[in-house]
């Protein structure tokens, strides 16, 4: 099947990841020492049993680093092994290698390491009060809050938690380093930026950038968890290499990968929102605490995004919203699909909860009655075009046909003391483009080789997001090639240069871009041989699964007999293409803009089924219209929202970080991690797309569709909280995400005392 | 240490090798054999990235073949059987695409591809299997394997257009297998092995005695311990077939302490003395754990939530305890009292549990209930079993265990004592769930609360009452209520 090339070898387990690619005979294994409390001052390293152990042990410090000892561009406060100080309970101390795995772990428990310990905070409010933040506060406003509340009908305040999450790529963290001539370093990372991995580890081993070369191949998922934080471990093998002289592969455990590296940052926020007596919306604010975490990491962008996203899906006229980057003791938190949306996404829904109970009236009320629209200029003050929102409502209300289901459902509670449903909708409104404007950038390098096959190269890592595919799909009808003579090579340094990691939903759009504008040069130079060559008009040329037509009709040559042509005239076949996606500002000072390049906009219907009696629910129904513009691939487009959907629900339902008084994480596998298995989603989800629509802002009048839809898992949560207000309309019941059986099983009993502390830590 | 060299069958090559019998059969997978197909993505048993097939021959001729998870299993599991991976599968079918792999090609259900080798292992299992070709069976055959890309819809479209292909297949084994190689679900070496080809018969060899360690199906100990280290003594118990037998002899059911989990809960045996205790197979695990797991090792693991042993508990197992060197040492004891203190046993080193001795008389009313964040593939917060023997309305013999609300499993003595020899109405439900939280003190985990797990064990015991009486008015309003006090 044609572009489904790298699915065929991923069913056929010809893949390979980085840990099933041939070692050298002479690699060594890689694993690290975690620290054992939250915060510490490493007063000594002992590495004399490890070393013991096997002579082919090697333990490495921060004292081996060569270059500079830190990650952090934006902050420079994460050392790739500590000097001083650790802190969070899992950071890693030490590198220990050894011929085979099982000794560098065996090594890796015998190293000790004695320090004195420091005082931890998990908490970000108590952080906040401490004034311990990773960057200062901001704030973005628009209106008059104050005399919006004073004028209206109701108001109503609450907090809402949200909890983090774990990536659970099913491939962890990995890397392979090696010398090449004893001066250079040549890096397979499984990372979603290589570029990212090349400056960090070129600063690490004080080399120039030119000296290390980083490659990434396919990623078994990534989910924003290895954006930034697949850096220290690729840094971690390129530094066991550098000393050791031998290559080195590191491939971590689950576990370790789970107390080591960042997930989803948790939040705790207070909100108010006033309404007048229609339901109309006058005013909104937030409080957001981020649970950063122990570094910067990319926490600040994600806040933005938090920020811009505060209102959701509808029109708020006054706003005043203020962000904290908390720093606390707990690993760094970092990107994950969404990006900080969600968790904004997550309070304005509680805050219409709470405004819908105080006016007596369902919630989806409020919401229809305050969807953004045309024209709308968001709080930032960015002017919404091709708004979509209602028109996803109103299909999607039409398709569920939601009033019948709510009677219906209303009945059903009515008749079953024991079982419940519940239900509830979200819209969404999601802005693409990375919230850190120079990061709008991308190349791409394409050549044709003399027999008319294609080879294109990008900064797009494939991770499971099928942006190979899709790129493919814009080469092979930007050249008018078959699909099956175009091939997307894996990511490297040397063949795309400064590239930006592969996120923020903007993998095809950028890269894509990047790769039509080369191939639009490659293609004029040929037609214009073709011009050449028939005399014919090149405005009347064109290409069509490699032949070349003449006002639609077939010319009698192909693409490959003038590929021939251009390359015996000495025309190059080779271009590199770059873009830079056009009409992004912010103006940070004033917090006013148009960070992004456009909306997606959807909404989605949850419908969830309680146990009044075990406490336990399942997911009955999901419903959900999208907007994809005019896809690249329906198909890709269609995993995509099914994916993040699932995530969204395992979120907001299913999973939850769980972390000791001490700071320790609890749920270290995933036998105490519990992520969404086929049973959980067994109802799966009822997929419409809005009509296609051509979007003028991405290439080829598509969409971008990774993160938006994990929005719609949000709804899951409302939704489950819904059937427990049918068993207890008097469930006093905190907005604390995700919803889990102990939570539900303490709204149906009344309360329960001395239930865990909130997942949020 | 003594070297015994193995030989096993793997896809279509005989390998015989002297590597330690304890290492995890997936690190010899990946690196000895180069196939690394098979992934890693756990090493726990929770993600089945690492699925092989293992077929075993029969005594009675031919061969069953299970989906297995290759992190928790140890290389002499292998012995004598036929290991198949995704390498082999491909190799067998034309353009290197079997119509599973064609399914999923279909339906773009592989996205990342990590977890990708694994869900065409286990459904094609599923096919060999073939006893629940649809859409139910196909959720159970995926039971243990985790994808964080797809959200399962493709999955499942792809496991549709299986069902609607191979509905039809003969139900009997060996031509439901030559059929599945005709179609090339499956290589040619599959039916060859069955029929006693490929690999030649060697006679299982003795289990090591004295025992240094004991391995089950290894999903308990290599989860504690992924890279043991080589030592001697090492026992792998399923190589030993009178540890799996399940017999009935006149009243006494005597189940082996290596059977499956799997093999415990399809055996007819078990059925008929305790109807309708396969209903609760799919709480436990998934399908490529309860093809490994033994009942021993949920017994030996002493996990307070163990729920094979919290069933056995309360249907009143005796477990039978043996030095294998040392005949006529058995010593049988209730299987509540095997449990001192927390993971404390009364079992001593080089001691076996060779089997779970069952009363099979009369038709006993059984229920179990789990508490757990997700409801398949999860260790519960808490548990319990009812058994209840039943003249009229009268219980003339009542038991309920609980796991997960103290140090160890537990027999709920006060609540036991309390329903036996009473009529069977509401208040006697509520009085039970009562009796049940008060007389236990658990702690808080990561699994939940000490309040969440008394209150649970309480609706759990509601929730007995309401399962097996499901007609009884009485005791539905009084549950109701006790459950919205
Ligand atoms: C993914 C996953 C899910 C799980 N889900 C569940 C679940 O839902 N419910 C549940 O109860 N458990 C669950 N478990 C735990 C485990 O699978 C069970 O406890 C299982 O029954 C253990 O059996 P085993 O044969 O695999 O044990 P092994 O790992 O082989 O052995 C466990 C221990 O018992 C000893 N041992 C084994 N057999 C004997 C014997 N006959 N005599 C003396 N000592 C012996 C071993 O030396 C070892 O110390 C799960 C495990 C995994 C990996
Ligand atoms: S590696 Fe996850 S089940 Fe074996
Ligand atoms: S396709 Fe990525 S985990 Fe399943």
């Amino acid at each position: 099947m044609k572009g489904a090339h790298d699915a065929a070898l991923n069913l056929r387990g010809m893949t390979a990841y980085i840990d099933d690619l041939p070692e050298p005979a002479n690699a060594l294994q890689a694993t690290v020492k975690l620290s054992e409390s939250a915060r510490g001052r490493i007063t000594r390293i002992d590495a004399l049993a490890a070393l013991a152990l096997d002579p082919s042990v090697r333990v490495i410090t921060a004292a081996d680093v060569p270059g500079e000892n830190q990650l952090g561009f934006t902050v420079a406060d994460e050392p790739l092994l500590p000097e001083h100080e650790w802190e969070y309970w899992g950071q890693p101390l030490v590198l220990c290698l050894a011929q085979t795995r099982a000794l560098a772990r065996r090594a890796a428990e015998l190293v000790r390491v004695e320090g004195e310990p420091l005082e931890p905070v998990f908490d970000p409010r108590e952080a906040a009060a401490r004034g311990e933040f990773i960057l200062p506060p901001r704030t973005q406003s628009s209106g008059d809050v104050e005399k919006a509340v004073a004028r209206a009908s109701y108001v109503a305040e609450g907090r809402a938690d949200s909890g983090g999450q774990e990536h659970v790529y099913l491939e962890t963290q990995g890397a392979f380093a090696e010398l090449v001539d004893g001066t250079r370093v040549r890096i397979v990372s499984s990372t979603q930026g290589a570029t990212v991995v090349q400056r960090a580890a070129a600063r690490v081993l004080g080399l120039p950038m030119n000296a290390v070369e980083v490659e990434a191949r396919r990623l078994g998922g990534a989910f924003g968890g290895k954006e930034d934080q697949a850096t220290s471990w690729a840094c971690l093998a390129a530094l066991g290499a550098f000393v050791t002289g031998r290559p080195v592969k590191l491939y971590l455990d689950r576990k370790t990968d789970m107390r080591a590296t960042g997930k989803r940052h948790p939040y705790s926020s207070d909100f108010r929102i006033s309404a007048d007596k229609d339901g109309r919306i006058l005013s909104f604010e937030a409080d957001y605490y981020q649970n950063s975490g122990s570094s910067c990491d990319l926490s600040p962008g994600i806040l933005s995004r938090t920020l811009f996203h505060a209102c959701g899906a509808y029109r708020v006229p006054n706003v005043r919203i203020t962000g904290y980057m908390c720093k606390t003791n707990l690993p760094s938190f970092t990107a994950f699909r969404g990006f900080g949306a969600p968790q904004a996404f997550f309070v304005i829904e509680a805050a219409i909860d709470a405004l819908a109970a105080k006016m007596g009236l369902q919630a989806e009320e409020i919401k229809a009655r305050n969807l953004v629209e045309e024209g709308d200029v968001t709080h930032y003050g960015m002017p919404l075009v091709g708004v979509r929102a209602r028109e996803a409502w109103d299909r999607l209300t039409a398709q569920a046909d939601w009033r019948r289901l709510r009677a219906d459902i209303d009945a059903f509670n009515a008749a079953h003391p024991l079982e419940k449903l519940g239900a509830a909708l979200i819209p969404n409104c999601f802005g693409i483009s990375f919230t850190k404007l120079p990061m709008n950038q991308g190349g791409a390098l394409v050549h044709v080789y003399q027999d008319g096959s294609v080879l294109v190269s990008t900064g797009a890592v494939e991770m499971g997001q099928q942006v190979a595919r899709k790129i493919a799909r814009v080469a092979s009808s930007a050249l008018g090639v078959p699909l099956d003579t175009v091939r997307v090579e894996r990511t490297s340094t040397l063949t795309v240069a400064n590239t930006v990691p592969t996120a923020a939903s903007t993998g095809s759009d950028i890269n894509g871009a990047a790769a039509l504008a080369a191939c639009e040069e490659i293609r004029g130079r040929i037609i214009a041989k073709a011009t050449e060559l028939t005399g014919l008009a090149a405005a009347e040329l064109s290409f069509r699964e490699g032949r070349l037509l003449c006002a639609g009709s077939d010319t009698g040559l192909s693409f490959r007999d003038l590929v021939a042509k251009c390359h015996e005239a000495r025309i190059d076949l080779s271009a590199h293409g770059f873009y830079a996606t056009p009409g992004l500002f912010y103006d940070a000072q004033a917090e006013r803009g148009s960070p992004f390049a456009y909306h997606v906009y959807g909404a989605a219907l949850v419908v969830a089924r309680l146990d009044v009696l075990r406490g336990s629910y399942a997911i009955e129904k999901a419903v959900a219209v999208h907007d994809i513009a005019r896809s690249l691939d329906p198909v890709v487009d269609r995993g995509q929202v099914e994916g993040a959907f699932a995530q969204g629900l395992g979120w907001a339902t299913l999973e939850e970080l769980v972390f000791s008084n001490e700071g320790r994480l609890l749920s270290d596998t995933l036998s105490t991690y519990k992520l969404p298995d086929a049973h959980f989603l067994s109802a799966g989800l009822d997929l419409d797309f809005l009509p296609e629509s051509e979007n003028p802002r991405a290439v080829l009048g598509s969409k971008a569709v990774g993160e938006p839809p994990l929005n719609y898992g949000i709804a899951g949560y409302f939704a489950v909280l819904d059937a427990i207000r049918a068993a207890r309309p008097d469930a006093r019941i905190p907005y604390d995400l995700p919803m889990t059986p102990e939570k539900a099983l303490s709204a149906l009993s009344g309360g329960l005392v001395g239930t865990r502390k909130r997942g949020n830590a | 240490m003594t070297k015994r060299s193995l030989r096993f069958l793997a896809n279509d090559r005989v390998v015989e090798t002297d590597r330690w019998e304890g290492s995890p059969a997936l690190d010899f997978i990946r690196k000895d054999l180069a196939l690394t197909g098979t992934k890693e993505g756990c090493r726990e048993g929770d993600c089945g990235a690492c699925a092989v097939l293992l077929g075993e021959r029969k005594r009675e001729g031919g061969a069953a073949y299970r989906a297995v998870p290759s992190c928790v299993l140890p290389l002499a599991a292998l012995e004598n059987k036929h290991l198949v991976t995704i390498e082999g599968l491909a190799a067998g079918a034309d353009g290197g695409l079997t119509p599973v792999m064609r399914a999923f090609l279909e339906e773009n259900a592989s996205q990342c591809g990590f977890c990708s080798p694994g869900f065409i292992i286990v459904l094609t299992a599923w096919l060999i299997e073939g006893s629940h070709l649809d859409e139910e069976g196909a959720l159970e055959a995926v039971s243990g394997n985790l994808c964080r890309c797809t959200g399962y819809g493709s999955i499942r479209r792809a496991a549709a257009r299986l069902i609607k292909d191979f509905r039809d297949l003969p139900p009997e084994p060996e031509a439901r297998l030559d059929a599945l190689a005709a179609a090339q679900v499956v290589p040619a070496s599959l039916p060859a092995f069955a029929q006693g080809g490929l690999l030649e018969k060697t006679a299982p060899r003795p289990l090591f005695t004295p025992v240094g360690f004991a391995v089950g199906g290894g999903s308990d100990l290599y989860v504690r311990n992924p890279d043991p280290i080589p030592r001697s003594g090492f026992a792998y118990l399923p190589a030993d077939p009178s540890l799996k037998a399940i017999t009935r002899r006149g009243a006494t059911l005597e189940v082996g302490a290596a059977a499956t989990v799997r093999e415990f809960f399809a055996s007819e045996d078990v059925r008929s003395a305790v109807p309708g205790i396969e209903r609760f197979e799919g709480k436990f695990a998934s399908i490529l754990v309860r093809n490994v797991a033994t009942l021993g090792g949920n017994a030996v693991n002493a996990s307070p939530v163990a729920d094979i042993v919290s069933m056995l508990i309360a249907l009143g197992a005796i477990v039978r305890i043996e030095r294998p060197e040392q005949s006529g040492t058995a010593r049988e004891i209730p299987l509540e009292r095997l449990y001192l203190g927390y993971k404390k046993l009364d079992l001593a080193a080089g001691e076996l549990v060779t089997a779970f001795l069952l009363q099979a008389h009369g038709r006993p009313l059984f229920n179990f209930e789990k508490a757990s964040k997700r409801s398949t593939l999860d260790i519960a917060a808490v548990n319990t079993a009812i058994m209840i023997e039943l003249d009229e309305n009268r219980i003339t013999r009542g038991r309920i265990s609980a796991g997960g609300v103290a140090a160890t499993p537990l027999l709920l003595e006060g609540a036991s004592e309390l329903i036996t020899g009473r009529e069977v109405t509401g208040s006697l439900a509520v009085e039970a769930a009562r009796a049940a939280a008060s007389e236990v003190s658990p702690i808080s985990d990561v699994r939940g609360s000490a309040a969440y797990r008394i209150e649970a064990l309480k609706r759990l015991v509601l929730a007995h009452f309401a399962t097996l009486f499901p007609g009884d008015a009485g005791i539905q309003d009084a549950v109701t209520k006790e459950a919205l006090r």
